[in-house]
């Protein structure tokens, strides 16, 4: 058991840079998920603290040991795969105590943490079969038992349970965080599912592009996301983003306006291009505004298309004055809102309502830079206001 | 064919034999399995009979003794028809043969050579094919091909040079006279034979065991890495154990193709004595002398001589087949 630091680490190949200048410190016994869409740098990342590949710069730190130029093997680091990566020519016995058996651990030690771990992966009796007789999930315990007996500072999972059908890999994430809990060790897991990254983490570190975006607890990243991909990528569905204009009056978007004190908003003024930001479960028919206290103007919409998910209704909403020009297909600005309401309301297609916001729930989002700029803006209006500033230390590589 | 053409059009315009044999092959199941049984039977007979004629006829001279071989009459009894087969049952020519040669000691040189020539060719065949296989570096593609054309060459192309540097003679830039460096004088040595052996049979070697490290999926690799080896040991705990079949196949075609080789050695063995390290075949050779030739003994040499091959073969061949089967590289 360690932290685990990393320096400025930076991974140059021929034509691409796939981690740029990545800092983290993660502490002791930590749960982190290092998440992104694929190919963003994620697993580079991994693959430079597993010792796979050598950073071009900077520096690793496992414990109070610089790791940067060790072999994996003497890196006290235990690696699960996304492939599982089993050895197919020995059992499973054979598997477990590969590591143990290359470090020349005695008999009885070898066979007491071998017990113990098949112990923790629920595996016991199996350990003679090969692993072309096991089942993925089966297989997947073993993969993990074998990075159990190894007692490592640091586990890293590259995407284990991407290979396991749906069910399996419910079972398995909750399987993970009893681990974590038993063993109190630091893990590294790294995925491209953020539904995985939510339930499973202590704090979420969001990379894209080889960058590291935001490393918060989980429910900050969707609270308080630093920027517009943390807020487009955590969440599912994903958060509504609208482009629109700060004005003297607050933001203008071609389909409906939001009242601001643009004096409020740090770090911008009037006439900036900016993006706002609302998740659909922060958007509420008029008839049901009154559970929140601070509800935006009404804002006429039509609805499209309906999602019936069985504990909700996610509602595709067009607003009413589209104007042909903001239907250009941009990935930050959309003209379709999504609404998620009650399963048991009463609604149907093409049908003409109101909506409003949840104004503590509003992220406003600097076009230029993507930097988050304020999340809430309900007092906003008012002359004394207090927002939840994002602080600066989020992530944002280029202050 | 134009016979034939003709019948056929003939018959199966009127329905001949052929037309009704052929209609009723294709009709009916049971007339097709008889015939692609006797097609199976055909083939496969005439494969063996090629292939294991020689040794029949490497047993009828072996238990044939000497005078009968060149003057006896091969008519078979009652039927009259030449046909080769044991004039007599001569089992003794199997000891004589060790009696007048050591052939023993033949065996023993072509069995260090083979086995000296698979080592050396496995290990850096290995290493080689671990680098193009599964490292990746500028120039990878024109270094294999490099190693590759080696193989285009006929070997008598490097007999003259090689066994002029194995004399101990030294070695110098064509033309212009620059002395290289002088080779030790290795001939009558088994490194005269080991070394040209192990160089032309290598980048066959590596061409096979490339394809097979290169399969081997990377992040077997990894873990074994991470587990706790390094990119040496992964090679050998984890890459070359599932690697088993290429690994044979490689060393099977090596050790064979040494042992039966003569060529080279026969040439760097200045003469046919085992203290020359000349190999099997030079040994099935020195039963010729200036006068004479016993036909016997060599062919009884020459199956004594096959039979260790015979038994790798069978063994190996079990062993790659089994590898193949039980395979499962599946991830």
């Amino acid at each position: 058991m360690a932290n685990l630091t990393l320096e400025h680490v930076t991974k140059r190949y021929e034509d691409v840079t796939a981690v740029d200048d990545m800092n983290l410190d993660i502490d002791d016994g930590e749960f982190i998920c290092l998440v992104g869409p694929s190919g963003c740098g994620k697993s580079t990342t991994m693959e430079t603290i597993a010792g796979l590949t050598k950073p071009t710069e900077g520096t690793i730190t496992i414990g109070d040991r610089d790791v940067t130029s060790l072999p994996p093997k003497d890196r006290g680091v235990a690696m699960v795969f996304q492939n599982i990566a089993l050895f197919p020519h020995m059992d499973v016995y054979e598997n477990i105590s590969f590591g143990l058996r290359l470090r020349d651990y005695d008999q009885e030690e070898i066979d007491r943490r071998v017990e113990h771990a098949t112990d923790v992966v629920q595996l016991e009796g199996m350990l003679d079969r090969m692993p072309e007789e096991m089942s993925g999930g089966q297989r997947q315990r073993v993969a993990i038992a074998r990075a159990i007996v190894r007692e490592p500072d640091v586990f890293l999972m590259d995407e284990p349970l991407a290979n396991l059908d749906a069910k399996l890999r419910v079972h398995m994430r909750t399987e993970l965080q009893r681990l974590h809990k038993e063993l109190d060790t630091t893990i590294i897991y790294v995925t491209h599912d953020q539904a995985e990254a939510m339930t499973m983490s202590d704090r979420i570190a969001v990379i894209d592009g080889g960058e590291l975006q935001q490393i918060d607890p989980p429910l900050v990243c969707y609270n308080e996301p630093a920027n517009l991909f943390v807020a487009g990528f955590i969440g599912s569905p994903s958060m509504n983003l609208l482009r629109g204009k700060l004005t003297a009056n607050g933001v203008e978007t071609d389909d409906f306006s939001l009242d601001i004190d643009v004096d409020g908003v740090p770090g911008a003024s009037a006439g900036d291009d900016v993006t706002v930001g609302i998740r659909p479960e922060d958007v509420y028919p008029t008839d049901t505004q009154g559970a929140i206290s601070t509800p935006s103007d009404p804002i006429e919409v039509t609805t499209d298309v309906l999602e019936p998910m069985g504990d909700q209704i996610f509602v595709y909403l067009t607003f009413d004055e589209t104007s042909s020009q903001t239907m250009t297909g941009d990935a930050t600005g959309s003209d379709q809102l999504l609404m998620s309401v009650d399963p048991d309301r009463d609604i149907a297609e093409d049908e003409q309502m109101e909506v409003v916001f949840d104004r503590t729930k509003v992220h406003l989002f600097d076009n230029a830079s993507g930097d988050a700029l304020v999340h809430g803006v309900e007092d906003l209006t008012s002359s004394g206001f207090e927002t939840r500033v994002p602080e600066s230390h989020s992530g944002e590589g280029d202050e | 064919m134009a016979t034939i053409d003709g019948s056929n059009d003939s018959t199966e315009s009127e329905g001949g034999p052929l037309a009704r044999w052929t209609k009723s092959v294709i009709e009916d199941q049971e007339k097709r399995d008889r015939l692609y049984r006797a097609l199976f039977i055909v083939a496969a007979g005439f494969f063996l009979v090629t292939t294991l004629f020689p040794f029949y006829w490497l047993l009828v001279l072996a238990l044939t003794p000497t005078s009968q071989i060149l003057t006896g009459d091969w008519s078979l009894p009652i039927i009259g028809v030449e046909f080769p087969h044991p004039q007599g049952f001569n089992v003794y020519a199997f000891v004589e043969m060790f009696e007048q040669v050591p052939f023993h000691l033949f065996m023993f040189n072509s069995f260090v050579l083979a086995i000296s020539t698979t080592v050396i060719v496995l290990a850096v065949a290995t290493l080689a094919g671990y680098v193009f296989g599964r490292l990746e570096f500028p120039g990878r593609g024109v270094l294999m091909l490099v190693v590759l054309m080696i193989s285009y060459f006929p070997p008598a192309a490097f007999l003259v040079p090689l066994f002029d540097a194995f004399l101990g003679n030294a070695v110098v830039i064509p033309f212009l006279g620059i002395e290289l460096f002088e080779s030790p004088r290795l001939v009558n040595t088994p490194a005269s034979m080991v070394l040209p052996f192990s160089a032309l049979f290598l980048p066959l070697a590596i061409f096979i065991l490339t394809t097979f490290y290169a399969q081997i999926p990377d992040g077997l690799e990894d873990a074994a890495r991470v587990e706790g080896t390094t990119r040496l040991g992964a090679l050998v705990r984890v890459i070359m154990p599932l690697s088993a079949p290429g690994l044979a196949t490689a060393a099977v075609l090596t050790f064979i193709t040494v042992y039966n080789e003569y060529f080279f050695s026969s040439i760097m063995a200045l003469e046919n004595s085992p203290e020359n390290w000349s190999p099997l075949l030079g040994g099935i050779l020195s039963y010729q002398t200036q006068y004479t030739t016993e036909f016997n003994l060599m062919a009884a040499a020459s199956i004594v001589g096959v039979l260790p091959i015979v038994i790798i073969v069978i063994v190996a061949q079990e062993r790659i087949v089994s590898g193949l089967t039980a395979g499962g590289l599946k991830e």
